[in-house]
């Protein structure tokens, strides 16, 4: 089902069409069931409802100058624009727009690798350039850098920054927008700019210093609707020399405090690459009775879930640390950190896991020789795209909830608690548990995951999701925990919970959009950001 | 849309791969430019020499992609039959959609799941003026 840009009739929509054509070429305008078909979230919870959000067509720039034109041509019409780079936004939308009717901005064709400095350790990219583009432009060339990519894979940089997504190398990179360093925009009127360095004609440091001169608006445009952005630099690892890890374990519920609190020093200096924090009570949880403690109302106490601990004899809790750097630097750090954790904690232990030079072989990266169970993703641990993980989806994809959770034990302890007290209702897996957890993606902070799948054939399955994805947004919201990213048809309900000041916040963001794009040609809805227009 | 080319190589072997991993393989059939089987379904390669080329891989699609799919689907032409997990054909067909292919044919099997996933055949042909033969 598509649909008709709104305050438009069939006719004007034609006239719409016949323009875009004429700006881009016959090929590369899209619209009717079938061809927009791709532009639907096939992972959406609405699905099929009258919930879901259809765009009307789709037209696809080659390069800046024709989305410029786009843009112009849209504003005279009034029609919104929805931009995507390659549309990979699965679990937070996909390719599906916030208003139905939009026309989406689709910037695959623009796939230029534009400069990748080996000496200055940045890359340069237009939107339609994916994960995979740049690590074969980096492998072909041999250039000693290292990305670090999301998992899949195949979403683009831009496209993944711009949704503040993460990755897993070391903590300054693993945030993709905080990352970035430079940014070409297509504002609502068509105009080009130049973020930071790149205002000033003939520099050469717009991938260098983000800046410039006065205030920066390149925090505008992540999970925001004030432009089209169509070049983007990103600042990249030096490819390290080695790669080690290691394993540590502690034995008691409480240790997590201590162990959390290392982990911070650890990751904050400098000294170790994304960890994975697990439980390896998680495989108790195929015992009934395990299983009705860990998600026991209210929790369980600490002695309980120790008692259970020993009586398997597990540790409680343990973390995946990784190092990057010279062999003897991560030897030493490897060392550090073990003597830090292993002196402080009583009972901890320590395992040393894999290490070699890199690059690493195929075989490194399958990740088969680990002394002991580990959740890290080797590919992605080492800025390699993979489709890999697609093998664990289900069902017709999951939509997800990441709130961001304070890095410290006590809130993850409060967060177990009060989240699976909170999903209990719903006919769901256990996201939250007493042995749920923390990410640590974002550099300096934690979040969890909450990630339910969806079902095409089972719209009664779908509806509970869809309750419970709003149920858990605003839960944890009272708690002071927000979600870091949203699919369109919960970014108001997100925008929402950010209310500071009776939503000073987004009604800042409101009066920004009507001063810039009062028609609400970019993407109005995005990040419950409304125009005037359909503010009413 | 789908060149008159395009549609009689894939019609003719639609069939084919419908009737399940082990007649397609047996019959294999004609009109594709490769073969796309997923190990976690598929029967072990036959004696003798396949009529055109078999790629096999086991749920993760990522090496198809990066040393085949990537550079093949750049260029015009290319009939890519399979008989994959649903979970690889999703990925798949995000990735044949993007550079302007489609899934022409699509028949889920009546074989075995491995864990939860449905095998499923499918055809992916080019259908956007730009990659055309």
């Amino acid at each position: 089902m598509s649909a008709l840009p709104p305050d438009m009739d069939a006719a004007g929509f034609a006239r719409l069409l016949g323009e875009l054509r004429g700006a881009v070429g016959s090929d590369w305008v899209w619209s009717g069931a079938e061809d927009m078909f791709p532009y639907r979230d096939s992972f959406s919870p609405v699905w099929n409802t009258g919930e879901e959000r259809h765009a009307s067509a789709a037209v696809a720039p080659e390069n800046v100058e024709q989305v410029s034109e786009v843009v112009r041509i849209a504003k005279r019409h009034r029609v919104p624009l929805f931009p995507i780079s390659t549309g990979k936004n699965f679990g937070y939308g996909g390719p599906s727009p916030n208003v139905n009717g939009s026309v989406v901005l689709d910037l695959k064709r623009m796939n230029r690798v534009l400069e990748v400095n080996e000496a200055r350790n940045y890359c340069l990219v237009e939107p339609g350039v994916s994960y995979f583009d740049l690590y074969r432009h980096v492998e072909e060339r041999g250039l000693k850098l290292m990305l670090d990519v999301p998992d899949p894979g195949w979403g683009s940089p831009i496209g993944n920054a711009l949704e503040r997504g993460v990755g897993y190398t070391m903590p300054h990179f693993r945030d993709h927008f905080g990352a970035h360093c430079g940014m070409e925009v297509v504002l609502p009127d068509g105009e080009i700019m130049r973020t930071g360095m790149g205002a000033l004609p003939g520099a050469d440091t717009w991938q260098e210093y983000p800046y410039g001169f006065g205030p920066d608006p390149a925090g505008l445009f992540a999970q925001g609707n004030f432009g089209v952005v169509t070049k983007m630099g990103f600042r990249l690892l030096p490819l390290p020399e080695y790669y080690r890890t290691g394993l540590i374990t502690v034995p008691k519920r409480r240790d997590l405090i201590k162990l959390i609190e290392h982990v911070n020093y650890l990751s904050d200096s400098g000294m170790i690459s994304e960890v994975r924090f697990a439980s390896p009570l998680s495989s108790r949880m195929a015992d009934p009775d395990f299983a009705a403690l860990a998600t026991k109302l209210g929790g369980p106490s600490d002695v309980e879930m120790d008692t259970a601990a020993e009586a398997v004899d597990l540790p409680s809790w343990a973390v995946d640390l990784q190092f990057l750097g010279p062999q003897a630097a991560t030897l030493a750090q490897w060392e550090y950190a073990k003597d830090r954790i292993l002196s402080d904690i009583p009972g901890a232990q320590a395992i040393a896991g894999d290490h070699f030079k890199l690059p690493a072989t195929e075989q490194q990266l399958e990740n088969t020789t680990q002394p002991y169970a580990s959740g890290i993703r080797r590919k992605a641990a080492l800025g390699v795209p993979s489709l890999g993980i697609w093998e664990i989806v289900r069902d017709d994809g999951h939509v997800g909830f990441f709130p961001v959770i304070p890095r410290d034990g006590e809130a993850v302890f409060e967060a177990q608690r009060v989240l699976g007290d909170a999903q209990r209702e719903f006919d769901l897996p256990p996201y939250f548990s007493a042995i749920t957890v923390p990410l640590f993606w974002h550099t300096h902070t934690f979040q969890m995951v909450f990630a339910p799948s969806v079902k095409h054939d089972d719209p009664e399955h779908n509806a509970m999701v869809h309750r419970a994805m709003k149920k858990m947004v605003a839960v944890a919201a009272e708690h002071g925990w927000g979600d870091y990213r949203a699919s369109p048809i919960y970014q108001d309900d997100v925008s929402a919970t950010y209310s500071f000041n009776d939503h000073i916040l987004r009604r800042f963001h409101e009066q920004l959009k009507d001063a810039v794009d009062p028609d609400g040609i970019i993407a109005p809805g995005r990040g419950g950001i409304w125009p005037r227009r359909f503010r009413s | 849309m789908i060149s008159r080319r395009s549609l009689l190589k894939w019609t003719a072997v639609a069939p084919a791969l419908a009737a399940g991993s082990h007649a397609a393989f047996a019959r294999m059939p004609h009109g594709l430019d490769a073969l796309l089987l997923d190990e976690r379904f598929s029967p072990e390669p036959q004696p003798g020499q396949p009529l055109i080329p078999v790629m096999r891989f086991a749920g993760d699609v990522t090496r198809v992609w990066y040393d085949h799919l990537d550079r093949r689907w750049r260029e015009p032409g290319y009939v890519l039959g399979g008989i994959t997990g649903s979970d690889a054909l999703f990925v798949l067909e995000n990735l044949a959609e993007q550079h302007g292919r489609r899934v022409v044919s699509r028949t889920v099997l009546d074989e075995p799941h491995f864990q939860g996933v449905a095998p499923i055949s499918w055809v992916i042909a080019p259908h956007h003026p730009s990659v055309l033969a």
